[in-house]
């Protein structure tokens, strides 16, 4: 059972490894484009330089992705706390809607150096654009959740003269959470890329800086250039898989978690 | 049985209307009935006459659009607030999230019992309506007929003074079914609440009641009640005797009078 599951996507990642290898191999050396190595390089040239540059490239991450995951959690708590409010009551759903909707109209792109602009410190505006970016999937995806009990089962707690509270808490916030997941596994790797993106922008530390960085050196400094590229979309993949590790262990009675039949 | 008692449930000319976009549905109309302390009654008819809607408006779920509703003298909202109510729904209505012995005792938890006094009780609870092994389960692990009775024993739990059950036993096998009315009736006899029991079956309805009302469909009305004058407790072979069968014919009968 565990082969058919993890053979999918080792076939998957080995594949598009030697398409990429080969597609590199191409670009160099049959179409021999100028700057071949820049648009695709070797895996083995990466994987060389790789190891003098992975100390960087951890320390950086890890600036990048603590700024991403403690903006993730303001905007998840702001989310969360904006459904429940927008589920209570018609009226403040009527009155924050439209405004929420209309801030996600704004490019984060010009969001962001007006952010920047305003409390000048590069740390609280990666932490605000990431929880900005978290915010509306959440809780949209939350007030969705909430909405979405039974109302047989609503029914039953009116029947137990059940306090308005105790129904949130005994119902509708743990009908909301699978609701709530599917917000936040939207939600988790946007965050990381606006919090690279602010970087990109202006800051000292992050993956973001040593991406400009190394664009800027150029040529002399592809692999590295790469390599801090594939870092950022792989802290983006790790916020995802965590965030699905906390669904499965917080709500293990969704269907897509049933066991069914003899597997285990 | 003293004359000036009050009713447990008092029904006094309560008509139901559902709006809808395009239509009205005239549920029940001019529906009178008054259920003593302690009796069991069954409501019995077809699809659609209105017997949901009636066990609805007995829990305080819904308003009637006309009539009025009492319970024990006051209003039917006073009785749910007094948490006096348990109800089987016609679906089991179990919480997802739940484990089979915290569905349970969901009932328990919201009047404020503690840990060690639910967790006595989930047991023989468990156990009455044969589901001990699936304590730890969750619902989507049983059956729907397994479901139902999970749904029964947290009706149970906190022996309420009025139980209203729709179609509890609809979902199971003849065998436990037949079971489940007479642990029905040994529980009701110990804790003498009232109950109100909906079902399609008319033998059922006969082995369970005091008295069985037959509702007919379009608009929902009340065209009979039978006296059930078979004595208690009730047993099997009471199924097979001659007042049995004739209890039978006269409430068919009465379904073709309407
Ligand atoms: N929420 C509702 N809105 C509109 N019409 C409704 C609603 N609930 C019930 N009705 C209508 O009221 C009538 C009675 O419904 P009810 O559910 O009380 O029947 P029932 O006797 O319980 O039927 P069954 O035995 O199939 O459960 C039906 O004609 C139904 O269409
Ligand atoms: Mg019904």
């Amino acid at each position: 059972m565990l082969m058919n599951r993890v053979a999918p996507v080792i076939v998957w990642a080995v594949s598009i490894l030697i398409v990429w290898q080969c597609l590199s191999w191409v670009f160099l050396e049959v179409l021999e484009l100028p700057l071949a190595q820049s648009k695709l390089p070797y895996l083995h040239e990466l994987a060389r330089t790789f190891p003098d540059y992975a100390d960087v490239l951890l320390a950086e991450g890890a600036v990048t992705f603590s700024n991403a995951a403690l903006g993730f959690l303001f905007g998840t708590i702001a989310g969360v706390f904006l459904a429940i409010m927008m589920s209570i009551s018609k009226w403040v759903e009527q009155l924050t809607f439209p405004y929420a909707v209309a801030s996600q109209m704004i490019p984060i792109l010009g969001l962001a150096p007006i952010v920047y602009g305003i409390v000048h410190d590069d740390q609280i505006s990666r932490i605000l654009i990431a929880a900005y970016i978290t915010f509306f999937p959440v809780a949209l995806n939350m007030l969705r959740g909430l909405r979405s009990a039974d109302p047989s089962a609503v029914e039953l707690m009116y029947s137990y003269a059940a306090k308005p509270w105790v129904i949130y808490w005994k119902l509708r916030l743990p009908a909301a959470l699978p609701g709530l997941f599917s917000g936040l596994k939207i939600a988790a790797p946007l965050a990381v890329t606006g919090a690279i993106l602010v970087e990109l922008m202006g800051a000292t530390e992050g993956i973001g800086v040593i991406m400009l960085r190394n664009l800027y050196y150029g040529p002399s400094h592809n692999y590295m250039f790469w390599l801090t590229v594939i870092t950022g979309a792989f802290l983006g993949i790790v916020s995802y898989l965590l965030i699905t590790l906390f669904e499965r262990i917080l709500t293990p009675w969704q269907p897509e978690f049933r066991k069914t039949g003899g597997e285990d | 049985m003293t004359t000036t008692q009050v009713p447990e449930i008092e029904l006094d000319h309560v008509s139901m209307r559902y709006q809808t976009d395009k239509s009205e549905v005239l549920a029940l109309e001019e529906v009178t009935v008054d259920i003593r302390k302690g009796e069991f009654v069954s409501l019995l008819g077809p699809s659609g006459c209105g017997k949901t809607t009636l066990l609805r408006i007995m829990a305080d779920l819904i308003q009637p659009t006309n009539g009025e509703i009492k319970i024990a003298g006051g209003t039917a909202k006073e009785a749910r607030l007094a948490q006096k109510y348990g109800i089987v729904f016609q679906s089991p209505v179990l919480y997802d999230w739940r484990k089979i012995k915290k569905n349970i005792t969901l009932p328990l938890e919201m009047m404020g019992i503690g840990k060690e006094e639910r967790e006595k009780r989930v047991d023989s609870l468990l156990e009455l309506v044969g589901l001990t092994d699936f304590k730890e389960k969750y619902p989507w692990q049983l059956s729907g007929g397994m479901q139902q009775r999970v749904a029964i024993a947290r009706a149970l739990a906190i022996e309420p003074e009025i139980l209203l059950m729709d179609e509890p036993f609809s979902a199971l096998d003849e065998f436990s079914r037949e079971r489940l009315n007479e642990e029905l009736l040994s529980i009701w006899s110990k804790v003498s609440n009232t109950v109100v029991f909906v079902t399609h079956s008319i033998s059922e309805a006969i082995f369970l009641s005091d008295r069985v009302f037959v509702l007919s469909p379009h608009p929902g009305r009340l065209s009979a009640v039978v006296e059930i004058p078979l004595p208690r407790p009730r047993t099997k072979e009471m199924r097979n005797r001659k007042e049995f069968y004739e209890l039978i014919s006269e409430i068919r009968d009465s379904f073709e009078g309407v």
